[in-house]
């Protein structure tokens, strides 16, 4: 058994650090502020070929897996950048159309992808289907040579700079079991029938999310990804990756937070020590870097079985949970030790939160998982 | 046209730097970065075989373990080739040892380089006359703290920092020029350079292969010994200016006492 990284991915790592540390979290901040993106970042890791580290060398990618892209997405988060994005136009949509894509669509949509020119964003979540999949109500319809959507997707991320949106939809059902049958539509944000409202939600970061609205959205035939009526099938393809990186987006803030925790730890003096020689402050930090540590061993091994072509699924369940779980500790305990500086902007970790905490619930929840772990890796009775 | 660029791989400097306590030699033992000083030179050598039509950028390093770390990093930035030089035998060579190195480095490329590019010194442990001296050895002109490097008509231009300002200096070719750090900046390596770097060539060289003896170089070979260490003088609280009116002043007076000005 082997824990050490490639020396590729160890350059990797050390270029990528480095062009995020370029910008750290103070540009981000100021993008999140002014309500702009943040572009030149996202730019420059495209024109290094870092957004598409994953994807197949004939399209523009680097030919490798998704454990490179894992660590390009945790350490622009560990320099203070966490890039949500990432979780969703390179390593699920992007993954889907390599996978499902015809010759064609992979033309269309892989290079400018991996060289960051163009954004896709995933639409899944309804308001009254949620976490089961099966009730989802979004419908397409087939007639005269072209498809019609209809319905409604709730907190899509950045729909506004999107190029596409790849919605997931019913376009049948199956007799048995009474449960959808869903395809796969690549829709463009300026297609007819198509309208965006943005949900206003405490979260500071540069991505919005979007309420979309298909109203007899208009789409050709060769807007269809992959098979008809094999949309959940091949969505669960991409679940995996999305995952992976909403793992690798908490690792970096947990890195990012315990690294700013130590900094200050050790320079702060208010009785006749450092607070940091205080067990009081020290343990709760060491603690949250056991968890923290252990959760990126955990996103290792995901990344590396999903590229060995092993079922990866309970290592990136457990991945995803453990990192949302040990990066909201980090974080909270980086506040913690800087006392009420913990809370000022200039300090740069509460804003951090909103997108912390969100990893907690997207892109699958905390209990999703727990009833995957409890039914696939206990045996437990399925509980619902 | 081909430069080669000397490049140092040194501990990282974000770990603590540990002495040998027998020798006062620095511990070079594990995993190796380029040094950043050398990343000056490296990008310049790309610049300047960018803007002349072509060319290979091959580096030469001395290193002990066969270390490849920070060869791996200037490769993936779009270096052509490496000579890597290493050998138990040269533990503990002095500058003027590892210039022989160097020099006996220069000589294994065919065609000869017509720059070699090396840092005004180096961040771990340094005298600055490595360059110099592998001038002297090659018999090649030199010219130290080159800020901005162009070639025209068969010789090289440089605009040498000085104190004051910078000098405009003219050399025949080859020369060896050594490049202050800071000058130009560094790229990040691409993706496809990180992994392009995989398959680029690196020649393997031992004190016997470069036809070195081993009396000449290392403990054996060095004329300069470190014959004891001391704890540098720890940083004292510096000098607070209080503003009443007339800082600016006081601040100027500092700048130019410290020739920054
Ligand atoms: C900022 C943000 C960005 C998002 N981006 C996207 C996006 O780009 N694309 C997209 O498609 N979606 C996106 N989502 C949606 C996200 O994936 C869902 O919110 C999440 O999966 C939970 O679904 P839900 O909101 O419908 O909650 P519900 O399914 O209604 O669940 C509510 C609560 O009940 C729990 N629960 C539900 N079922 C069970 C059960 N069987 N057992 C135990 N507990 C259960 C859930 O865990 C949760 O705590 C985003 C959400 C947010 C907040």
């Amino acid at each position: 058994m082997d824990f050490s990284p490639t020396p590729e991915q160890e350059l990797l790592k050390e270029a990528v650090a480095g062009i995020a540390g370029h910008y750290g979290h103070e540009y981000f901040q100021e993008k999140t502020r002014q309500g702009a993106k943040p572009d030149e970042l996202w730019s420059e890791l495209g024109a290094g070929g870092y957004l598409g580290v994953h994807l197949p060398s004939a399209y523009g990618g680097g030919g490798m897996g998704v454990a490179e892209l894992t660590i390009v997405c945790e350490e622009v988060a560990a320099a203070g950048c966490p890039l949500l994005l990432m979780l969703v136009s390179p390593a699920i949509c992007a993954t889907l159309i390599a996978r499902f894509g015809t010759a064609s669509q992979k033309q269309r949509w892989l290079p400018p992808m991996a060289s960051g020119e163009a954004k896709m964003a995933f639409a899944i979540t309804e308001p009254d289907a949620g976490s089961n999949s099966h009730r989802i109500a979004t419908t397409a319809v087939h007639e005269g040579g072209r498809w019609a959507l209809y319905g409604t997707k709730h907190y899509i991320s950045g729909v506004d700079e999107a190029d596409a949106v790849i919605v997931v939809a019913r376009t049948g059902t199956e007799e048995a079991t009474r449960r959808a049958r869903l395809s796969l539509f690549i829709v463009g944000t300026d297609a007819k029938g198509f309208e965006a409202r943005k949900i206003p939600v405490e979260i500071a970061a540069p991505e919005k999310q979007f309420t979309i609205f298909l109203d007899d959205c208009t789409l050709g035939e060769d807007d269809l990804l992959g098979t008809e009526g094999e949309g959940l099938r091949q969505v669960f393809a991409g679940l995996n990756p999305e995952r992976l990186m909403g793992a690798a987006i908490s690792c970096g803030i947990g890195r990012y937070a315990l690294e700013k925790a130590s900094a200050y730890a050790t320079h702060r003096t208010v009785w006749d020590r450092p607070i940091g020689a205080h067990q009081g402050i020290a343990h709760p930090l060491a603690v949250a870097k056991i968890e923290l540590e252990l959760a990126r061993l955990m996103l290792s091994k995901a990344a590396w079985s999903y590229d060995a072509g092993l079922d990866a699924g309970e290592a990136a369940n457990m991945a995803k949970y453990a990192a949302a779980e040990a990066s909201l500790r980090a974080l909270d305990q980086a506040i913690q030790t800087h006392g009420g500086n913990g809370l000022a902007s200039e300090f740069g970790l509460a804003d951090l939160w909103g997108t912390a905490r969100l990893l907690r619930t997207a892109p699958v929840s905390r209990e999703m998982i727990l009833n995957y772990v409890a039914q696939h890796s206990l045996g437990l009775p399925k509980s619902y | 046209m081909n430069v080669a660029v000397c490049v140092k791989q040194i501990p990282d400097p974000v770990e603590p730097y540990a002495l040998d306590s027998n020798t006062h030699s620095l511990v070079r033992e594990g995993k190796l970065v380029l040094d950043d000083s050398d990343s000056y030179g490296v990008e310049m050598a790309l610049q300047l075989v960018e803007a002349n039509g072509g060319g290979e950028v091959v580096l030469l390093s001395m290193a002990p373990n066969n270390e490849m770390g920070g060869l791996r990093t200037a490769l993936a930035m779009g270096a052509t080739s490496a000579v890597l030089v290493s050998d138990p035998l040269l533990k503990g060579s002095d500058a003027l040892g590892t210039a022989k190195v160097l020099a006996a480095a220069v000589r294994t490329l065919d065609p000869l380089p017509d720059i070699v590019l090396a840092a005004t010194e180096s961040t771990d442990g340094y005298t600055g006359t490595t360059p110099v001296q592998l001038a002297e050895l090659l018999g090649w002109p030199s010219v130290s703290f080159a800020k901005h490097v162009e070639i025209s008509g068969g010789t090289v231009k440089v605009e040498r920092q000085t104190e004051a300002g910078y000098d405009d200096v003219t050399s025949p070719l080859p020369a060896v020029i050594t490049v202050t750090a800071g000058v130009v900046e560094p790229r990040y390596p691409s993706f496809k350079g990180i992994m392009a770097a995989r398959g680029k060539p690196v020649a393997e060289h031992t004190v016997a292969s470069l036809g070195l003896s081993a009396d000449e170089v290392g403990f054996l070979g060095a004329r300069q010994e470190v014959v004891s260490v001391q704890a540098a003088e720890a940083r004292s609280g510096g000098e607070i200016i209080v503003d009443e009116g007339d800082a600016h002043a006081s601040i100027v007076a500092f700048l130019e006492q410290i020739k920054v000005l």
